[in-house]
């Protein structure tokens, strides 16, 4: 094996501008596939990263306003989405469901301790909120399935806000919305979420009868491409519509945000991103794998003689193909590395000045070591193929070519 | 008897297929110093081909040190070529960026000697050859008679049953033509079995035995 090398490296020092000549184009190639891979693996991450916080295989149902007249009634009537849509909801679409929650809000009461107040309102809402809306506990708990039986006087309180509001650990503490007094349960954090949490059945209470609610988070389940978030969406549409006596094409009399399809057809985009920069990558990388095929046929041919008396002295066929492919493959793999890493380091770059920048649509713009082995296997395969019509050619090459003269 | 051709005819093939070797009979000993001379055109060339098992012909019987040669695949011809032949050529054929130890030892890369051993025995054949202070020389820093000294070194490490020889002189000035020559003399009395092929009479007179080919035929 040393020996192989040997010769190899010494056919290349033999001509080393050309060498380099050649090597550039290989470099440059994965050089420009390393560098697009990297920034749309960092564009992906930051997609990613974007999604990661909430729960995308839910929906979020709000009332909006019918627009289009329905069942003898008139345009412009506000939809106001009642409790009892929840239990709807659930026994009608009960296929695509794995869970429904509310939240009912009110924005006006002031929430205050000894230190000071805060006058956000509050948020009335299910177990699940915390995922579903991405948010992270710090200490304590979240709201529990048992807080919402008893209708709990608890609140869950955001970090900031519990800085805000205390001097000492808040867990445990009483707190006052508006004239009741509550004990905080937990703190959570979140990007810019600052809610003050209670249970859903203990908002209700406090509403005073009313039992509308703002918003009705509904669990997917079964839900795995496009058309079946679409179907779900239009089941939620008609059995709000026939609740609610509007018109189920009527897209403005509930709002719904579909976070299923929306993260699909992202993902999907994403992938047709990835795909195509493959492509160009390795269309790129085409132009050079050309450029040393072209320089082997070129060192085949000036290298006939050479070959000849090798073939003179003993060598068998075989043994001059390994060559020049192993040659080739060299040729590839040392400027496909070179390429490598100077891609690395301008993606590096790339990510220094997204991280400086605070780009959030772009995050760690780096290929992973599975896309660096994958890059590694394209190269030995490109350089084996490049070498492979020469090789073939140098096995026409007769012995008989070391007695003519050069 | 360690070369024997028999009735050997070879054509090479065209609209007028030529007639090259027209029933060459020829043997030669074991120990010889032989040359082969003609001019050109006289077949020369394609009768050191075969000798040299670097091209097939179409009739008759070549025997090299007992073993048949006919109709052999690339392998195993190239195998052959390893083990009985050493060449020796008009223009060295040294590989230019390999220096003069790596120039000989190259029989033996091809015969799978571990590169230790194979540098070992190359420095001998250098030392034999008087060149030993040369081994790391390239081909480009070495004189016309040095490199033919190398080239003759590459041609003895695989101890071959013969040396074949084509032109050795050709490209060399008379002095060093001579030493040249009086090194395959001093083979030969070491008992190698030397076949040179030339045109020039003066080599063909130092050695034991002329075989003259003209138009295809051996004539004396």
């Amino acid at each position: 094996m040393t020996d192989l090398f040997n010769e190899i490296l010494a056919t290349l020092s033999h001509n080393k501008l050309r060498t380099a000549l050649t090597g550039f184009a290989v470099s440059w190639g994965i050089f420009l596939l390393i560098v697009l891979l990297s920034v749309s693996q960092g564009l992906v991450n930051g997609m990613e990263a974007m999604f990661a916080q909430r729960d995308y295989e839910s929906m979020t149902i709000s009332g909006g306003w019918a627009h289009k007249p329905y069942d003898g009634l008139s345009d412009n009537r506000k939809i106001n989405l009642r409790d009892r849509d929840l239990a709807m909801l659930e026994s009608k679409n009960g296929n695509v469901i794995s869970s429904v929650s509310a939240r009912v809000k009110s924005d006006s009461t002031t929430i205050s301790t000894q230190k000071d107040y805060l006058t956000d309102g509050y948020v009335g809402v299910f177990p699940s909120q915390l995922h579903s809306e991405g948010g992270k506990l710090v200490s304590g708990r979240f709201i529990n399935d048992s807080d919402l039986k008893s209708a709990r006087k608890v609140i869950v309180i955001n970090k900031e806000n519990a800085e805000i509001l205390y001097d000492k650990d808040p867990l445990g503490q009483q707190i006052k919305v508006g004239p009741l007094s509550f004990t905080v349960v937990g703190i959570y954090e979140h990007e810019w979420n600052k809610e003050c949490y209670i249970p859903y059945t203990t908002a209700r209470n406090m509403a005073g009868g009313t039992d509308r609610v703002n918003r009705i988070e509904v669990g997917l389940k079964n839900v795995k491409t496009l058309a079946d978030g679409e179907n779900a969406e239009t089941g939620f549409r008609t059995t709000l519509g026939r609740a609610h006596r509007f018109d189920p094409t009527d897209d403005s009399a509930v709002w719904i945000w579909n976070r299923f399809n929306q993260h699909l057809t992202t993902s999907l985009a994403m992938n047709a991103i990835f795909i195509a920069v493959w492509v160009i990558g390795l269309l790129t990388m085409l132009s050079g794998i050309v450029g040393v095929s072209n320089i082997m046929f070129v060192s085949v041919r000036e290298r006939t003689h050479e070959i000849g008396v090798r073939r003179a002295i003993g060598a068998r066929p075989l043994s001059i193909l390994k060559q020049i492919i192993v040659e080739s493959v060299a040729i590839t793999t040392i400027f496909g590395y070179i390429g490598i890493v100077a891609g690395l380091l301008v993606a590096g770059l790339i990510n220094s000045i997204a991280e400086k920048e605070d780009w959030t649509f772009m995050k760690n713009a780096a290929i992973d070591i599975s896309v660096a082995m994958q890059v590694t296997v394209v190269l030995i395969i490109a350089g084996a193929a490049a070498g492979l019509f020469p090789a073939l050619k140098s096995l026409k090459i007769k012995p008989v070519e070391a007695l003519r003269d050069e | 008897m360690i070369i024997e051709l028999k009735d050997i005819n070879k054509s090479y093939p065209g609209v007028v297929p030529l007639h090259v070797l027209k029933d060459v009979n020829l043997s030669i000993e074991k120990g010889e110093l032989v040359s082969i001379m003609g001019a050109s055109g006289s077949g020369k060339s394609t009768l050191l081909n075969i000798l040299g098992i670097l091209d097939n012909y179409d009739t008759g019987e070549y025997r090299l040190d007992g073993v048949l040669i006919k109709n052999l695949g690339e392998n195993r011809a190239a195998d052959l070529r390893n083990y009985m032949i050493g060449f020796i050529f008009q223009s060295f054929n040294l590989i230019n960026y390999k220096n003069a130890i790596e120039n000989v030892a190259l029989p033996l890369f091809y015969r799978g000697v571990s590169r230790k051993k194979r540098n070992l025995l190359a420095m001998e054949q250098l030392e034999r050859m008087g060149m030993s202070d040369r081994a790391t020389h390239l081909p480009s820093e070495l004189s016309g008679g040095q490199k033919q000294r190398v080239a003759i070194a590459r041609a003895l490490i695989t101890n071959p049953s013969i040396l074949l020889a084509d032109e050795p002189t050709g490209a060399l000035d008379s002095k060093t033509s001579r030493e040249v020559m009086q090194v395959f003399r001093d083979l030969n009395s070491e008992g190698r079995t030397i076949v040179i092929v030339t045109h020039d009479p003066g080599v063909g007179e130092q050695t034991n035995r002329i075989i003259r080919i003209s138009d295809g035929r051996i004539t004396d």
